[in-house]
């Protein structure tokens, strides 16, 4: 019994993913064949890659991704954009490696502009399942650190981020935050670690009530300040 | 609209010429006629149009500029500004119109010229990013407006009293209970400080004018009303003060305006308080009353107070007190001391006060010294007295130095002749630290000091010494016409007097030049010697203050009944800067100690939940301290990489090594 499903189980698996797992000998046709499709759509995905990118760098720059957004007909600071690079993981602010370039398409198993402008609804789902949503959320912050040994950001480049990455879940809250950021003297920056506490203070504290918030919890000083505005400000 | 813009458009005629001719000679293809026409016709157009022709505008200022005429156009633009600015005050001279009104005129004024000046430098921009930059000596067409501004209302006094006056006459309105246009006093302290005669013009009249407030109102107010209620009303004045700092008075008035509210209301009637109120209140168990009582009086920094008493105590010329008084006396401030929170604050003052007293040779008996250390040391045990200790031995150990110096080779060889020195040599880290002070020593210092440094190294080698020129001080023989004298004076009044061995007269700027003394320090300096009680220097001309156009002469009048005379009880007395950053350290000092006490403790628990983190932190800690503070300690060391968030779970703290 035991034998015969697993052996069933790994003849689902190599159907499953023939192009790669595929090693016995009568399938060597089948193989050449798919490793073909892949190189194809590898050459293609490249293809798409060199229509952008700047020759002095060999990278897709700032340019490169202007262009590129306006034939995907996105706007450069829309969120797509943002989610697009998370699934890229790309490194450096407005910059594009090949590499990257191959590991986002490929994933979303589009080599040429049509396809990856179907491919981009199916992107915001993954990105909104809630174990891939922190995860993006914390890219997002890393994603603007330009500077070498940068650790935090700006309160306004914050502000806009969390417009772009939790406006569109959280609107109250993220209203009212940045009310407060831009208002507030104490804080010129903002680091990660108040980064993170405004994710959990979003999906965890009731709004705007904040009935269940307590400032002797471990809460970072700026949530505290931002309670405590909004506690005043109510009447 | 108009009004906005009359300025810069006569300022335009006025220059039409110029403009013209640079027009004219530049590549531009616009010719005379068009410019003038186009200048003229400025006035009557909308305001687009305006915006339109300010384009050509722009450009013929950047024309001129390349034509090497930006001298010409800024002068020009400086003296259309000046006579604009000279008419506009001259308009409120006469105006005794009600107070309000006459503010509220000032503020158009000013707000207009603010405007207008703004409008000149986005026209002529050019000419501040050239000719002004490559021009020394030339202020920003904002800083010459300024500057105007300033000169043209000093020129009219009235105005400017006028101004303060009303000022000054508004906020007693608001004190006294009356709603007040706080908007307007915004923008005019505003301008005092756009114009930097803040401090001078409006804050000094006004701390004034608080302290007789308050201290009226305090004697009215102590005598009709009960503790209770004077307190909560002290409590009120101080909250209103404070709200009057974040609506319209500059930030820096903050500390001074509180001061001077405490010392009227509160500390001169310290014993009538607790005289009249206190047993009361405490028989009828009136807690709130108590409360408030204590946390009026903890405002004036008690720790800080016992170590002063002390100071005053233990501080030679303290005649007819007996060693037993004395002894008494100790023992009564330290049941006092028990009671104190802030312990830190009270071993920083006590330890720079004792600094003092033990260099300066100050100290009453250093038996009655000692016998403090030790009372201090069975209160708090040895680690709280240790620095204190040490500072004893640095002096004992100074004195066998000093000994064996005089017996060396070094010593008896090289030293130049008529000078006498003794050192001491201080351990860094027992000692208060002291800000370095630079001076140039007359050679004779110099040479001492080189071969007492070599002595001293050639003993102990690898240590670094540095010299501490703010606690020098020396035994001068002075020859006055009038007969010979020691004068007991501060390193820094001796090496300004021994200039005068080979001067008469000299100005504020040679001395300063001659000695490198700091301008604050030498200005202090230079007061002891020429406007106090012993005034072995001339002033010319007199007065309180050392001002830069100041020369000093010997004094050869100069007369006293003592042989002996002190001149140095400035070195005593403690300044507001030292008294500042004397607090400033031990709150400096408790972040290091936050910082040390929460790595300690993650690093024995390596993780550690939030709450558990706050109650050790709270058991370790000796002096008192807000949970939002150690936060802020929480939150640096997470930013430092010390700790983490966990990331599972953001309550609890990792410890990082």
């Amino acid at each position: 019994m035991m034998r015969r499903s697993s052996g069933r189980k790994s003849d689902q698996l190599v159907t499953g993913s023939a192009a790669v797992n595929s090693t016995a000998g009568g399938s060597d046709l089948l193989r050449s064949a798919s490793s073909k499709t892949v190189s194809k759509e590898i050459e293609r995905i490249d293809q798409l890659f060199y229509t952008y990118f700047d020759r002095s760098s060999s990278l897709i720059g700032p340019e490169g991704i202007e262009a590129f957004c306006s034939d995907l007909d996105v706007e450069h600071t829309d969120v797509r954009i943002l989610m697009l690079a998370w699934r890229m993981n790309a490194e450096r602010q407005g910059y594009f490696t090949l590499e990257e370039w191959r590991r986002g398409l490929k994933a979303l198993r589009a080599d040429n502009l049509g396809k990856l402008k179907k491919a981009l609804p199916e992107l915001e789902k993954e990105v909104l399942r809630p174990q891939n949503f922190q995860d993006f959320y914390a890219y997002s912050f890393r994603y603007c650190l330009t500077e070498e040994k940068q650790k935090s950001i700006d309160i306004d480049v914050a502000c806009e981020l969390l417009n772009l990455v939790l406006g569109f879940k959280f609107r109250p809250q993220v209203d009212s935050l940045v009310e407060y950021l831009k208002k507030q003297h104490e804080y010129k920056v903002v680091n990660m670690d108040q980064w993170m506490a405004i994710l959990r203070f979003c999906n965890e504290i009731n709004f705007p009530l904040l009935d269940n918030y307590d400032a002797d919890l471990a809460w970072p000083i700026l949530l505290d300040c931002f309670v405590e505005w909004m506690r005043g400000e109510q009447p | 609209m108009s009004e906005m813009h009359t300025l810069h458009v006569f300022c335009l005629f006025d220059e039409q010429f110029v403009l013209v001719q640079a027009l004219l000679c530049s590549s531009s293809n616009l010719n005379l006629t068009v410019t003038a026409i186009l200048l003229k016709m400025y006035l009557n157009l909308p305001f687009l149009s305006q915006f339109f022709l300010l384009t050509v505008v722009v450009k013929a200022v950047s024309d001129l500029c390349l034509h090497k005429m930006g001298g010409n156009l800024y002068q020009r633009i400086q003296q259309e500004c000046e006579r604009h600015i000279s008419a506009k005050l001259q308009s409120l001279v006469g105006q005794s119109l009600d107070l309000v009104v006459f503010l509220s005129m000032v503020e158009k004024c000013w707000q207009d010229f603010c405007d207008q000046m703004l409008m000149i430098r986005g026209i002529a921009l050019y000419l501040d990013r050239t000719h002004v930059k490559q021009t020394p000596n030339v202020r920003s067409l904002w800083d010459m407006g300024l500057q105007l501004f300033r000169k043209h209302l000093s020129l009219s006094p009235e105005v400017e009293r006028k101004i303060v006056t009303g000022l000054l006459e508004l906020i007693e309105r608001e004190r006294l209970g009356e709603a007040i246009d706080r908007t307007v006093l915004g923008h005019l302290l505003k301008m005092f400080t756009a114009l930097g005669t803040y401090a001078e013009t409006f804050e000094k009249p006004f701390l004034e004018r608080t302290s007789d407030f308050y201290a009226s109102e305090g004697l009215k107010y102590i005598q009709q009303w009960d503790v209770s209620d004077y307190l909560k009303h002290v409590e009120m004045r101080l909250c209103e003060e404070h709200e009057r700092c974040t609506l319209y008075l500059d930030a820096n008035t903050r500390k001074p305006l509180v001061t001077t509210t405490e010392k009227q209301l509160l500390e001169r009637h310290t014993s009538t308080i607790l005289d009249k109120g206190f047993t009361m209140l405490m028989d009828l168990k009136r807690v709130d009353d108590l409360k408030r009582l204590y946390t009026l009086f903890a405002r004036n920094r008690p720790a800080e107070l016992i170590a002063k008493f002390l100071d005053e105590k233990l501080r030679a010329g303290n005649k007819g007190t007996s060693e037993e008084e004395l002894e008494g006396t100790l023992d009564r401030v330290l049941v006092l001391f028990r009671f104190i929170q802030g312990k830190d604050v009270f071993e920083a003052f006590y330890k720079k006060d004792l600094a003092k007293r033990l260099l300066l040779g100050k100290s009453a008996s250093i038996d009655a010294e000692k016998s403090m250390i030790s009372k201090l040391k069975a209160e708090c045990g040895s680690q709280f007295t240790n620095k204190l200790e040490g500072m004893f031995k640095d002096i004992e150990l100074s004195k066998e130095i000093n000994d064996s110096f005089k017996q060396s080779s070094q010593a008896r060889t090289k030293l130049p002749s008529g000078i006498e020195m003794s050192v001491h040599v201080l351990t860094t880290g027992y000692w208060p630290t002291y800000p370095p002070m630079d001076v140039r020593l007359p050679h004779e210092l110099n040479v001492y000091q080189d071969i007492f440094k070599e002595f001293y190294l050639s003993k102990y080698s690898g240590r670094r010494l540095m010299w501490q020129n703010s606690l020098g001080h020396c035994v001068l023989k002075a020859e006055f016409p009038r007969g010979k004298k020691e004068l007991a004076v501060s390193l820094f009044q001796t090496v300004v007097l021994m200039l005068f061995n080979d001067a008469q007269k000299l100005s504020y700027q040679d001395i300063k030049d001659s000695t490198s003394i700091e301008d604050k320090e030498l200005r202090r300096t230079l007061q002891s010697l020429a406007c106090g009680k012993v005034r072995v220097l001339q002033k010319i001309p007199k007065g309180r203050e050392v001002e830069d156009e100041d020369s000093f002469l010997f004094n050869d009048e100069f007369a006293a009944p003592l042989y002996r005379i002190k001149v140095n009880a400035i070195q005593m007395k403690e300044t507001v800067e030292e008294n500042t950053s004397t607090t400033e350290r031990v709150f400096q000092d408790r972040q290091y100690q936050v910082d040390a006490a929460i790595v300690r403790i993650m690093k024995t628990r390596k993780v550690l939940s939030h709450t558990l983190l706050i109650t050790e932190l709270f058991q370790q800690l000796k002096f008192p301290i807000k949970p939002v503070d150690l936060k802020k300690r929480i939150e640096s060391l997470i930013d430092r990489e010390y700790l983490e968030r966990d990331k599972n779970n953001p309550q609890i703290y990792n410890y990082l090594a």
